[in-house]
């Protein structure tokens, strides 16, 4: 008696286990996409996830999800690029068009692209100055100067100055 | 239909449409024959682009731009720009694309926006306004056009007649060796151009109508965009400038008529924020 017990107790703990990790597991549906340290795409990037990758959801805000990456990194990602069903990976434009189902050849295209090296080299044959394109991306906000931005607007609110 | 049927009548179809753009039709027929022989390389094509490739394509065409047009290279004034520019672009559609905003060092009239969230205004476009309702106005317009995906279409567009003229590949393929073909260049080019000449009217419409919406969900008075046009009106055809601003945003007389309606059922008072704008702006003075 006692140990049916036993065995029904540990079937129910670890369908609920089962079920509660469906709940908090979603994958990623788009080709690449960046985890960051905050609510907003002008955040730094803590990691970056790949289309059919697992995440775990730590928690939801407006619209972002916090989740915890197979690197076992924590950031935030926005919610509609998650599926709560299973995604395979690879796919994409050409752009990511790899070996299919490498995901370190998928991962090694993909930081090449986010480092912008298609675009250097078409600049390189042009004759086209990239630093343009460097300086750019290395002179916006960060997080925290958005968010304060954004805070002393909200203040002024009301005032038509 | 078959798909290798649906792909030939396809690329016959994608031959005359382009061929009625008037280029040499030799070439088109030369390209049209080498289309039909690779299926795949129609498909490529055709393909929905990903935001990878999408902000790839644009850090090129942000090259191109900075061709054309010097960057200033104020950092103050790039990040007081690029500061209304994301309290406007998080209200957006797309408010989990990463936005960059720099300033072109013309006093020519011109706002653009490159695949993948690059954005630029100009001085001479700067010089005009009077607070940052009226910046809110026009960068949100400009996210408008990144938000609801205008550049898609066009390079889908540009990828078809990069693949006729050379009968090549036209995704940006991933090789060890080489990256950068042909085909790839000239859709760049393609999109260049189109950054810089700007989108169709209807298009232009859409944004607007997008731009209003974002500016007035971040707090801003959506009159900006309107007064921004009328100011331009005011200014007429006085100016090679304006006329050239026109020339890039198709329609503005019937665009000042949309916004003029669209601030006129709006009944949510918003911040012009005069003071910060002018503060902001002095940094060109003083460089």
């Amino acid at each position: 008696m006692r140990k049916a017990t036993l065995v029904m107790a540990t079937v129910l703990v670890a369908t609920a286990a089962s079920l509660m990790a469906a709940e908090t597991t979603r994958w990623v549906e788009r080709t690449k996409v960046d985890v960051r340290a905050g609510r907003g795409s002008y955040y730094e990037i803590v990691d970056t996830v790949l289309k059919g990758e697992q995440v775990e959801i730590v928690e939801t805000e407006g619209g972002w999800v916090s989740v915890r990456t197979p690197r076992a990194k924590t950031g935030w990602v926005f919610a509609a690029a998650l599926s709560a069903k299973p995604v395979q990976p690879g796919g994409g434009s050409d752009f990511f068009k790899v070996a299919p189902g490498d995901a370190s050849t998928s991962r090694t295209a993909a930081s090449q692209g986010a480092k912008g090296l298609y675009a250097q080299d078409y600049a390189k044959a042009k004759g086209y100055d990239y630093t343009v394109v460097e300086w750019v991306e290395g002179h916006q906000p960060n997080g925290p100067q958005v968010e304060a931005f954004l805070k002393d607007t909200a203040e002024s609110a009301g005032g038509r100055r | 239909m078959s798909r290798a049927r649906g792909v030939l009548v396809g690329g016959i179809v994608a031959v005359l449409a382009v061929g009625c753009a008037g280029l040499d039709v030799g070439n088109v027929l030369e390209g049209g024959m080498k289309l039909v022989q690779s299926a795949d390389t129609f498909r490529g094509a055709a393909a929905e682009i990903d935001e990878p490739e999408e902000v790839e394509l644009g850090r090129a065409v942000t090259a191109l731009i900075g061709s054309r047009y010097p960057l200033l290279r104020n950092e103050a004034l790039t990040r007081y720009v690029a500061l209304v520019g994301n309290a406007v672009a998080i209200r957006s559609d797309r408010p989990d694309m990463r936005y960059y905003f720099g300033v072109l060092d013309t006093d020519d009239l011109n706002a653009l926006a490159a695949p993948g969230g690059y954005i630029f205004i100009t001085r001479g476009v700067l010089g005009l306004m009077r607070d940052e309702a009226m910046l809110a106005g026009v960068l949100g317009h400009e996210v408008g056009h990144i938000s609801l995906r205008h550049h898609a279409k066009s390079i889908k567009a540009e990828k078809r007649k990069a693949a006729l003229k050379t009968g090549a590949e036209v995704g940006m393929t991933f090789t060890r060796a080489s990256v950068l073909t042909p085909a790839v260049g000239l859709t760049i080019d393609g999109l260049g151009e189109l950054a810089l000449k700007g989108f169709s009217r209807e298009e232009e419409g859409e944004s607007d109508g997008v731009g209003f919406k974002y500016a007035a969900a971040a707090g801003y008075d959506p009159a900006g965009l309107r007064d921004f046009l009328q100011t331009l009106k005011d200014r007429g055809g006085k100016e090679a400038a304006v006329s050239s601003f026109m020339s890039t945003h198709p329609g503005a007389e019937e665009r000042l008529r949309e916004q003029e309606a669209a601030v006129a059922k709006n009944t949510t008072p918003g911040r012009r924020n005069a003071a910060r704008f002018q503060q902001a702006l002095a940094r060109i003075q003083k460089r």
